[in-house]
């Protein structure tokens, strides 16, 4: 069976084991939080290395893509850089496809159209559920500076988002990754104050990254439609229990949680052994979201 | 140009930017920068957005920043970024780090890529 670890600088209390069948085989996955600590992360990628068929970087990207330029974390370079043998993959690979089909399909089978306004929390770590969005005609708000940074300024075109993205990503990507986004046990916290609501009330739709979702969310979020993933049946509830209408997942819901789009690209590394940058890579990425299409939206 | 032109022509810059205007229109700070070598200190000030810089110390500020003088006023003049001496630990910074992260925002968007 082939065996793949999520080393994510997430927390330790959403850690877990299950199997998964991806194209004709069985992958053993295993999600290891470290809390936030970069070194320990690093420690246990270097010890995992030649001993698993890949591994994944969670609660961190590596890339960031935008319109044709990609971006490169360096915390997450440093991590990367940990592993000599093991593919190490943080689902970048993914995110610029799959996600993008996940939008046109939800399209396709009526869930939402381009009448309904949307929310993306963050659109510079999902540029191709973002534009896509965008070029369907959906109004969307790019929160990226508001929930990333507090800075209250909601991003309302396409192009400012782009325009944006390239004149702060070079320099984002280099400061510590705890100053850019939630690790550890700062992950399960809510923001006190409800500063932002109104951008969750304006919007039919909220899409983009679960832990700004979660810490932010209002109490009430009746009729809403959530795209996202990396839920837990409790955040699911907890969800329900706000009035949401529908939650649908980007990555498949297995043993009651959606995983991250690293395990995922992880499992499809292992099972393949086709990576992003591959001439077969896009065709392999189809494949297994026919597998799992019933599973997610 | 000396740290003070530097700060006042940073402040010109972001009123003019009507962008950065309206991303602090909920920003009112005290910013205190001190030039380590030349004990040298200064005022930035953002009064929901109006930017005012001045000479002379800020005992109550919501932000200390210190390097020596030349780090600083390169930095509020657009020469290099503020990431480059705080990762080298040349710039240290006090306070909230969400005005931290705004101040190195707004220099990006006058003079970013």
């Amino acid at each position: 069976m082939k065996q793949v670890v999520s080393v994510s600088l997430g927390t330790s209390q959403r850690d877990h084991r299950v199997t998964i069948s991806l194209l004709g085989a069985d992958v053993a996955v295993h999600r290891m939080g470290v809390d936030g600590d970069l070194a320990r992360a690093e420690g246990l990628i270097a010890d995992l290395d030649g001993t698993v068929d890949a591994i994944g970087l969670g609660g961190i990207d590596r890339y960031l893509v935008m319109a044709g330029k990609r971006y490169e974390i360096k915390d997450a370079k440093r991590l990367a850089d940990a592993a000599h043998k093991t593919p190490v993959v943080d689902g970048s690979g993914l995110k610029d496809t799959w996600e993008r089909w996940i939008v046109e399909e939800i399209i396709r089978n009526g869930t939402i159209n381009p009448k309904m306004p949307v929310l993306m929390v963050s659109a510079m770590d999902r540029f191709g559920m973002a534009e896509t969005f965008y070029h369907y005609g959906f109004p969307v708000v790019a929160g990226d500076l508001i929930f990333a940074s507090r800075i209250n300024y909601p991003i309302l075109t396409l192009d400012e988002l782009v325009e944006l993205g390239h004149k702060l990503l070079p320099e984002m990507v280099r400061l510590p990754f705890w100053q850019l986004y939630p690790t550890g046990d700062r992950q399960l916290e809510s923001a006190e104050g409800g500063a932002y609501d109104e951008y969750f009330h304006a919007a039919d739709i909220i899409a983009g990254d679960f832990h700004f979702i979660k810490r932010y969310m209002p109490q009430r979020l009746d009729g809403k439609i959530i795209l996202t993933n990396t839920t837990t049946q409790e955040d699911r509830e907890s969800l329900k229990n706000r009035g949401v209408r529908l939650v649908v997942t980007t990555t498949p819901v297995l043993s009651g949680r959606s995983f991250g789009t690293n395990v995922i690209e992880a499992a499809l590394v292992a099972v393949s052994g086709v990576t992003a940058g591959c001439s077969e890579w896009i065709e392999t990425v189809k494949k297994a979201r026919r597998e799992f299409s019933h599973l997610t939206a | 140009m000396d740290l003070l032109g530097a700060l006042e022509n940073f402040a010109t810059e972001c009123n003019q930017n009507q962008r950065l205007r309206q991303m602090n229109r909920d920003w009112t700070r005290l910013v205190e920068l001190w030039a380590t070598d030349t004990d040298l200190r200064l005022w930035l000030r953002s009064d929901a957005g109006l930017i005012s810089a001045g000479v002379g110390s800020a005992a109550d500020a919501d932000l200390k920043i210190s390097a020596r003088e030349d780090i600083l006023r390169e930095v509020f003049s657009g020469t290099i970024t503020p990431t480059e001496p705080y990762n080298a630990g040349d710039l240290l910074v006090k306070g909230r780090q969400d005005d931290m992260m705004r101040l190195d925002i707004i220099t990006l968007l006058i003079w970013g890529e």
